[in-house]
């Protein structure tokens, strides 16, 4: 009689412990599509028999785990921020592509027709109409420089928000990191609760590797403390948050931990790409641009003070000299004096003073020819066409790099989800196997139960 | 390797997306019948279609040089011409005035008739073409002989150079002619002093007066001639130099259209190898997600 009520007593903790199976498959199947939601698993153990003569003491649940491979964790926690960098820098440099223009309409259209214009001038040297032709195109010139300089300016600005954008984004994942530490410590490792704080944990760490490339040592109770560039984010419940503080002149943001400026240091992530974009990638197209616009004033203006302008006078300078080549495309301008009344007549189409000599027009018309650009090597088409080159090739790659690691991140995540991914149909089977399970055990439950009532019925007789 | 719920929507959404693009990518090409559409798709293609472009404004600019060259050189030679039928007629009228029969009346009117010609000839030579006259060298605003108030000829009035045009990068054409050296030349009196002392000996039956100027005539219609070949000449390389113009031009342009334009039979192929890849790619998420062990429990 005894062990018939033991029998009840373990049938009733296999109920228990099926339904128990049937309740992790529910929380496998109601997180499905969570995100970084790992597997639960229960694990059953067989308790031993208590004396010689048993077959043993039924089951009993030991707990909960989740099926995590930590190495696969960190190599995805590597490869993130490759494929975010080139992310980041692939959408910037779209803009920046945009901006350029189609091949013939921009910079390279406006060079085209500016010395047009002069040779115009040199077919007709007395016409002021192609004097003024010769003005028109020299203002449409320079606006289209200062426009496309404004271009570079804009991608800049709107680099550094996202810059400073993620920078938010960073300290506030590292915060959560801190809380999540700060929870686990609070919690029984055994329990679902620290499976899902150890979840949320590895969300929060990929998270922020796709900003920053971050070093994460785990803790000994289960949480993480956060490294880069050897200073501390994040130690234990504690987070250091990263700073911004305006740069000198342009105002763009440097990234601080601390008191020490690490944006250089930051090559990785969204925020390694979004800092090169703004820092080397656009300030170097700037920079090309300026050349090409400083060499155009130089040229330009060299050759109209050789010249005689319609009264015969000596020609002055074309365009307003630069101070350096730094800029030279923001603030390129013809001489206001062309816009004047009869501003016409200085154009500088002579080169003896005689009204039908046109050998300065024609000098002038031949500056398109001459390699005068980049260590006079190239020509001022060649030189944009080198920039457009320059900027095609730096998306291309950066669209290489975010394709080529977002593939292998693509990988590592289904070698993730083989271990930690919830398959319906598997779970489908374990429903199918608690299930049976738990009835065959009530069907137990009710022959044991209608055992000791025959029992008890023949001890009342 | 085991295949999860979310490995399998993941793949088949990055498949689809794949297919999407690259569908999206033909379209466009279709479309526009570019080939490239911002830098990055060929970077160095859209350097070079930059550089052929702007390739194809140079020949331009030289074809719109050469046709202004050959309107002026039209322009003198047709001046040229009149000069020469002119000095031809001077010659004539000369000769005639030449016998020793002529009343004095007679040899008046020859006088008329030299006088006549002299000023076409000054109307020859002050041609102006685009506002500019064509044989005062590079003084395009200055006749190149005036009449004084009393109605002399004066001096030569020009200068001694020539407007060039370019017509290429390393070959230019003069569209201005120095007259003096059409109306003087090296002889110590021009064409219409000539023309003057001529009308004077004609008028006196001056015979060895008429003689010289005759002379004179004779190497004026030597030098003009000698001009009209030099025109002339340029005249005929000028239609040669256009039509190479434009042979470069075209090939400048093919150079650029295999830069830039799309292939459409290879595009249109393209894009509807994309959209069977993009209808298979979304046929099969559609297949495997209809698969599952729970629809067949009871």
């Amino acid at each position: 009689m005894a062990d018939l009520i033991r029998m009840l007593g373990f049938t009733s903790r296999a109920l228990e412990a099926q339904r128990f199976g049937l309740d992790v498959v529910g929380q496998n199947i109601a997180n499905v599509n969570t995100p970084g939601y790992t597997r639960r698993v229960v694990d059953l153990a067989a308790v031993p028999p208590v004396e010689p003569l048993s077959a043993g003491g039924g089951v009993e649940v030991q707990g909960v785990r989740s099926l995590r491979d930590l190495l696969i964790d960190r190599r995805l926690w590597q490869e993130h921020p490759e494929e975010q960098r080139g992310s980041a820098m692939a959408d910037a440099l779209a803009g920046v592509e945009a901006a350029l223009g189609p091949a013939g309409s921009s910079i390279d259209g406006a060079l085209d027709s500016f010395f047009d214009a002069f040779a115009a001038l040199a077919d007709a040297p007395t016409s002021s109409t192609a004097r003024q032709e010769v003005i028109l195109q020299g203002q449409s010139l320079a606006a289209s420089f200062r426009d496309m300089s404004s271009h570079f300016e804009s991608a800049i600005r709107e680099t550094d928000l996202g810059v400073r954008g993620a920078v938010d984004e960073v300290n506030r994942l590292t915060a959560r990191v801190a809380s999540l530490n700060a929870a686990l410590s609070g919690v029984d490792p055994a329990t679902g609760e620290s499976l899902q704080v150890h979840d949320e944990l590895a969300v929060a760490i990929e998270e922020l590797s796709g900003l920053v490339q971050v070093n994460a040592v785990q803790r000994t109770d289960g949480g993480f403390d956060i490294e880069i560039n050897g200073g501390a984010l994040v130690v234990g419940d504690r987070a250091y948050a990263l700073g911004v503080s305006d740069r000198g002149v342009t105002g763009v943001a440097d990234v601080t931990l601390g008191d020490v400026t690490i944006t250089s240091a930051l090559r990785t992530g969204t925020l390694g790409g979004l800092i090169e974009t703004r820092d080397v990638l656009v300030p170097g197209y700037r920079a090309q641009l300026d050349e090409i616009a400083a060499s155009v004033v130089r040229e330009v203006n060299a050759v109209h003070r050789q010249g005689f302008d319609a009264n015969g006078a000596a020609g002055g300078d074309f365009f307003v000299p630069l101070a350096g080549t730094a800029g030279a495309a923001s603030s390129i301008a013809v001489e206001a004096g062309f816009s004047a009344a009869g501003g016409t007549a200085l154009v500088a189409a002579s080169k003896t003073g005689a009204a039908g000599d046109n050998g300065n027009a024609r000098a002038l018309a031949d500056l398109r020819d001459a390699l005068v650009v980049d260590g006079n090597t190239a020509t001022f088409t060649q030189a944009w066409g080198n920039l457009v080159y320059a900027v095609g090739r730096d998306s291309a790659a950066a669209q290489g790099i975010r394709d080529t690691h977002g593939e292998i991140v693509r990988q590592i995540r289904n070698l993730q989800d083989s271990v930690s991914g919830i398959s319906l149909d598997e779970e489908a089977a374990d429903m199918l196997r608690f299930q049976r399970a738990y009835e065959a055990n009530a069907r137990f439950f009710r022959a044991i139960d209608d055992t000791i009532d025959i029992l008890m019925r023949t001890f009342d007789a | 390797m085991r295949v999860t719920f979310g490995s399998s929507y993941r793949n088949g959404l990055a498949d689809i997306t794949r297919t999407a693009e690259e569908l999206a990518r033909r379209q466009r090409e279709v479309s526009s019948l570019q080939r490239m559409q911002v830098p990055s798709d060929d970077p160095s293609a859209m350097a070079a279609a930059i550089g052929e472009r702007s390739e194809m404004r140079v020949y331009d600019q030289y074809l719109r040089a050469t046709d202004s060259v050959d309107s002026r050189l039209d322009v003198i030679d047709s001046a040229l011409s009149d000069m020469l039928r002119n000095l031809t007629a001077a010659q004539s009228t000369v000769a005639a005035s030449q016998a020793s029969f002529l009343t004095q009346a007679q040899r008046e009117a020859y006088a008329l008739q030299l006088g006549g010609i002299r000023d076409a000839i000054l109307s020859d030579l002050n041609i102006k073409y685009r506002d500019t006259y064509m044989f005062s060298g590079t003084a395009a605003d200055q006749a190149p002989y005036e009449r004084n108030a009393a109605g002399v000829v004066q001096a030569y009035a020009g200068d001694h150079q020539q407007m060039a045009i370019d017509v290429a990068r390393t070959s230019s054409v003069e569209v201005t002619i120095d007259g003096s050296v059409i109306a003087q030349g090296s002889d110590p009196d021009d064409l219409f002093k000539v023309f003057d002392d001529l009308i004077t000996a004609v008028r006196a039956g001056d015979s060895t007066g008429i003689a010289a100027g005759m002379a004179g005539l004779d190497r004026a219609f030597e030098r003009t001639t000698n001009a009209q070949s030099r025109v002339g000449n340029a005249l005929r390389t000028i239609e040669d130099h256009k039509a190479r113009l434009g042979d470069m031009r075209r090939a400048s342009d093919a150079h650029r259209s295999t830069l830039e334009d799309a292939n459409l039979a290879e595009a249109i192929s393209g894009m509807q190898r994309a959209d069977a890849a993009h209808q298979a790619a979304i046929s099969a998420v559609a297949a495997t997600s209809r698969l599952s062990l729970f629809d067949y429990l009871t």
